[in-house]
C-alpha cells in the first residue's frame, strides 16, 4: 500500500513538474516573440551612433536599441530575459542559406502583430548563432557582452516581417536567453524535495496506523489459538485504533474470564459428581447378586465415561502443554492393543515398525482418545474395526473402518454434533452420551486437522482423522 | 504376613460420602482402617498411630493432599496411594514425582484399589527399589523416563507404550544382558494391571518389539533365549534424578 501511494505521488509530481517546465518554456517563447514584436513596431529612429560606428555598414542601418533600459556601458542584461539587439530594415531576404524557418514562432508572431492591428504579409523567423549573424558578426563588444551574460553559445532569434508602409523586411534580432538549465534543475529538485517530504510524511502516518493494526492482528490470531488474555496490548496509534485496541483487550479479558469460569465450573462439576459416583461404586460391592452388581457397575462406568467426555470436550481447546513429537504407528498400535486386551475384534492392518514410522507433533493422550472413540464406535455399530495409518500426500490419515450399516449420507454432519447418536433402538444398551464423535472431531481440530466420515463402497463406515503436515 | 497382622490403613478424604463406605469396605476386606477428614486431623492421628499405608485424597480444603503427601514420604517414609478425581495427567505426575507409590482415579473399582494396596505393600516390603531414583535410562540411543513413563526413540520422537510394556521394558533395563525367564518377568511386571497376571509375557514382548525393533523378525534389542526366556542385548546407562534435570 505504501508503495502504491508512493508511486501515485511520484506520478502526480512528475506530471506537475512537466507542466511547470512547459509553462516556463512557454513563457520564454512568449517573452522572445513579444520582444521581437516590440522591436519591430518601434519606429526606426535616425542613427545616433556612439561608439560602434562599424555598425552602420548596412544600408540605412539603424542603431541597435537597447531594450529600453538606457544604455550604460558594461550593463548586465537581466538574466533570463530576452535581449533585443537592433532593428534592421533591409530589402534582402533575411534568410541565410541552409537555415530552417521556425513556422510555429512565425505563426505566433503574426498573431501578436495582428493583435496590435498590423497585418503583415510574411514573417520569417530563424535561430542562428550569434557569430553567424551578418549584423552582429563584426560587433565584438556587443557579442562579448551578450556572451558574457547569456553564455557563449547564445542563439540569436532573427525575426523578419514585411510591415506595410515600410520598405522591404523589418528585421528584429533578439538574443535568446539560454534555455535555463537552472529552471529545469529547480523544478527537478523541488519535485524531489516535495516527493521526499510527502513520502516521509505518508510513511510515518501509515506506519502509525498500520503498526498497531499489524500487532493487533498478530495478537488476535494468537488469542484465537491460545485464548490466553494475559498481558493486554498497550493502546497505540491514532485515536480510532487506540479505541479498537482497548475494545479488543476488553473482549479478550471477557472471553478469558468466561472460559476460566467454565473451567472452574466444569472442574467443580467433575469433582462433585465423581465423589458420589466413587461412593456408589464402593457401596455396590455389598450387593450380593453378582449379576445385579455387574449391571450397577456398568451403569456407573457409563456415567463416568460420559462425564469424562463432557469434561474433555470442554477442555479440548484449552490444552496448555505443547504437542510432543510422537511416533504415530506405535501410538495407533498401542490403542488397538488396548482393544485386543479387552477381547474386542479390532485389527491393525498396517504393522507398526520403524519401516513406516510417521513422527508428528501431537497431544498424545488426546489423540489416543480420539482414536479410541472412533474404534469403539466402529465396534459398537459395525461389530468390528479395522485400523490403518496412511500418508496421503503431505497429510497423515488415521483410518478406522467397519462393516456395519454406515450412516445415511444426510445424517453424517448431524452425527458430529454433540448428544447425537445413531438409531435410538440400536444404542439403548450401548450407552454413552453421544459425545464420542464430537470429541474426536474437536481433538482432530485441536491438532489442526479434520475428521471425515464417509460410507464405504463395500459397506460400512470409514472415519478418517486427517492431520496436516506441520509447517 | 497379611494374614498374621492386619494391615493398618489411614484413609484421608474430606468427602464423608465416600470416606465412610470406603472405610467399611476396606474393613470388610480385612484391613484396619483409621479415617481422617482433613490433613490436620491426619497429622494428629499419625502422632499416635503408624499405618502401613496411607490412602490420600489430593483435593481437600485447607492443606492439600499433595502437601501432606510430601510430609508423609519425606519425614515418615510411608507408602502413599493418591485418590484423585482429576484426570489431567499433570496432577498424577506431580504426585508420582513427590514420591507417591500409586494413584487411583475416582470413581475406582474397590477391588482394584485393594489389589493396588497389596501391590504397593509388597513392593514396600522388598528392599526399597533403587530403580525409583533413576530419572532416565538410555540404551541404544533410546531413552526411557520412568517417572513420566515416556519412551523416546533415537530421533527424539515419543513412542506410545502401555503400562505393561513399560514395566516389561523397565525390568529388562534393570537387568541388562541377563536372561530373564517368563516367570521372573511375570513376577517383575505384574503390577496394578489386573489382566497382566494372565497376559502372556510373550505377547507383551512381541508388542514391545514392534515398537522398538527395526526388524521384528530379527530382534536386536530384546533377544529370545532358546529354552530360557528373553534378554536385553544392549548396554544401559542410568542417570540419577539430580543429574537428569
Amino acid at each position: 500500500m505504501l508503495l502504491a501511494l508512493a508511486l501515485a505521488l511520484l506520478v502526480a509530481q512528475s506530471i506537475s513538474a512537466v507542466l511547470l517546465y512547459q509553462a516556463s518554456e512557454n513563457r520564454r517563447e512568449e517573452a522572445l516573440l513579444n520582444a521581437a514584436a516590440f522591436r519591430m513596431l518601434s519606429t526606426p529612429r535616425p542613427e545616433r551612433d556612439r561608439a560602434e560606428n562599424r555598425g552602420r555598414r548596412r544600408n540605412g542601418g539603424e542603431r541597435a536599441e537597447r531594450n529600453g533600459r538606457g544604455r550604460g556601458q558594461g550593463r548586465q542584461f537581466i538574466q533570463g530575459l530576452p535581449v533585443a539587439i537592433r532593428l534592421e530594415q533591409t530589402l534582402e531576404s533575411p534568410l541565410l542559406a541552409g537555415e530552417i524557418r521556425n513556422s510555429e514562432r512565425e505563426e505566433r508572431l503574426q498573431g501578436i502583430l495582428q493583435d496590435q492591428g498590423i497585418a503583415v504579409d510574411e514573417v520569417v523567423i530563424v535561430s542562428r548563432p550569434l557569430s553567424l549573424d551578418p549584423l552582429t558578426r563584426n560587433r565584438d563588444r556587443l557579442r562579448q557582452r551578450v556572451a558574457q551574460s547569456l553564455g557563449p553559445r547564445t542563439q540569436l532569434m532573427v525575426a523578419a516581417a514585411k510591415i506595410p508602409g515600410r520598405e522591404g523586411w523589418t528585421v528584429a534580432r533578439v538574443a535568446e536567453p539560454p534555455r535555463q538549465r537552472g529552471t529545469m534543475r529547480t523544478i527537478v529538485v523541488q519535485t524531489l524535495l516535495i516527493f521526499l517530504f510527502l513520502f516521509a510524511l505518508q510513511f510515518l502516518l501509515l506506519r502509525r496506523i498500520t503498526k498497531p493494526l499489524h500487532i493487533l492482528t498478530g495478537r488476535t490470531e494468537r488469542f484465537a489459538k491460545t485464548q490466553d488474555p494475559s498481558e493486554p496490548l498497550p493502546p497505540e496509534g491514532p485515536d480510532d485504533i487506540r479505541r479498537l485496541i482497548t475494545a479488543h483487550n476488553a473482549m479478550e479479558a471477557r472471553i478469558g474470564a468466561l472460559l476460566d469460569e467454565k473451567d472452574v465450573m466444569l472442574g467443580a462439576i467433575g469433582h462433585d459428581l465423581k465423589t458420589p459416583l466413587a461412593a456408589l461404586r464402593v457401596r455396590i460391592e455389598s450387593v450380593d447378586n453378582d449379576h445385579e452388581r455387574g449391571r450397577m457397575a456398568a451403569s456407573i462406568e457409563d456415567i463416568t465415561r460420559s462425564l469424562d467426555d463432557i469434561l474433555s470436550l470442554a477442555r479440548v481447546g484449552r490444552v496448555s502443554e505443547p504437542p510432543e513429537r510422537a511416533e504415530l504407528s506405535a501410538l495407533t498400535a498401542s490403542v488397538v492393543e488396548e482393544f485386543e486386551d479387552m477381547g474386542q475384534p479390532v485389527t491393525l492392518s498396517v504393522a507398526p515398525g520403524p519401516t513406516n514410522r510417521i513422527v508428528h507433533p501431537v497431544h498424545v493422550t488426546w489423540l489416543r482418545r480420539a482414536l479410541r472413540n472412533l474404534i469403539s464406535n466402529a465396534v459398537r455399530y459395525g461389530g468390528a474395526a479395522e485400523v490403518s495409518l496412511h500418508k496421503l500426500g503431505s497429510a497423515i490419515v488415521l483410518r478406522v473402518e467397519d462393516n456395519g450399516p454406515g450412516i445415511p449420507a444426510d445424517r453424517i454432519e448431524a452425527m458430529l454434533e454433540p448428544f447425537t447418536r445413531g438409531e435410538a433402538s440400536r444404542n439403548r444398551d450401548t450407552g454413552g452420551a453421544g459425545l464420542g464423535l464430537t470429541l474426536a472431531r474437536a481433538i482432530t481440530e485441536q491438532h489442526g486437522g479434520r475428521l471425515e466420515l464417509s460410507n464405504r463402497k463395500e459397506g460400512g463406515l470409514r472415519a478418517d482423522i486427517i492431520l496436516p503436515k506441520p509447517l | 504376613m497379611i494374614e498374621d497382622t492386619p494391615t493398618r490403613l489411614l484413609l484421608v478424604d474430606d468427602e464423608t460420602v465416600l470416606r465412610e463406605p470406603l472405610a467399611e469396605y476396606l474393613t470388610r476386606q480385612g484391613f484396619v482402617v483409621q479415617e481422617a477428614e482433613s490433613a490436620a486431623v491426619a497429622r494428629s492421628k499419625l502422632a499416635e498411630f503408624t499405618p502401613d499405608l496411607v490412602l490420600l485424597d489430593i483435593m481437600m480444603p485447607g492443606e492439600g493432599g499433595l502437601s501432606l503427601c510430601r510430609h508423609l514420604i519425606e519425614s515418615r517414609d510411608l507408602p502413599v496411594i493418591l485418590l484423585t478425581a482429576k484426570t489431567e495427567p499433570t496432577d498424577r505426575i506431580i504426585g508420582l514425582e513427590i514420591g507417591a507409590d500409586d494413584y487411583v482415579i475416582k470413581p475406582f473399582e474397590p477391588r482394584e484399589l485393594v489389589a493396588r494396596i497389596r501391590s504397593v505393600l509388597r513392593r514396600a516390603q522388598r528392599a526399597p527399589a533403587p530403580a525409583e531414583e533413576i530419572a532416565l535410562y538410555t540404551f541404544e540411543g533410546w531413552t526411557l523416563d520412568p517417572l513420566k513413563r515416556k519412551l523416546i526413540d533415537r530421533e527424539g520422537a515419543m513412542i506410545a507404550i502401555s503400562t505393561a510394556e513399560f514395566r516389561l521394558l523397565r525390568a529388562f533395563l534393570d537387568h541388562p544382558r541377563q536372561v530373564l525367564d517368563r516367570d521372573r518377568l511375570l513376577d517383575m511386571v505384574q503390577g496394578r494391571e489386573a489382566h497382566m497376571f494372565d497376559r502372556a509375557v510373550d505377547n507383551q514382548v512381541s508388542r514391545l518389539r514392534r515398537k522398538i525393533e527395526v526388524d521384528t523378525r530379527n530382534p536386536e534389542i530384546i533377544q529370545t533365549v532358546r529354552g530360557g526366556g528373553y534378554r536385553l542385548a544392549a548396554d544401559v546407562r542410568r542417570s540419577a534424578a539430580d543429574a537428569a534435570k
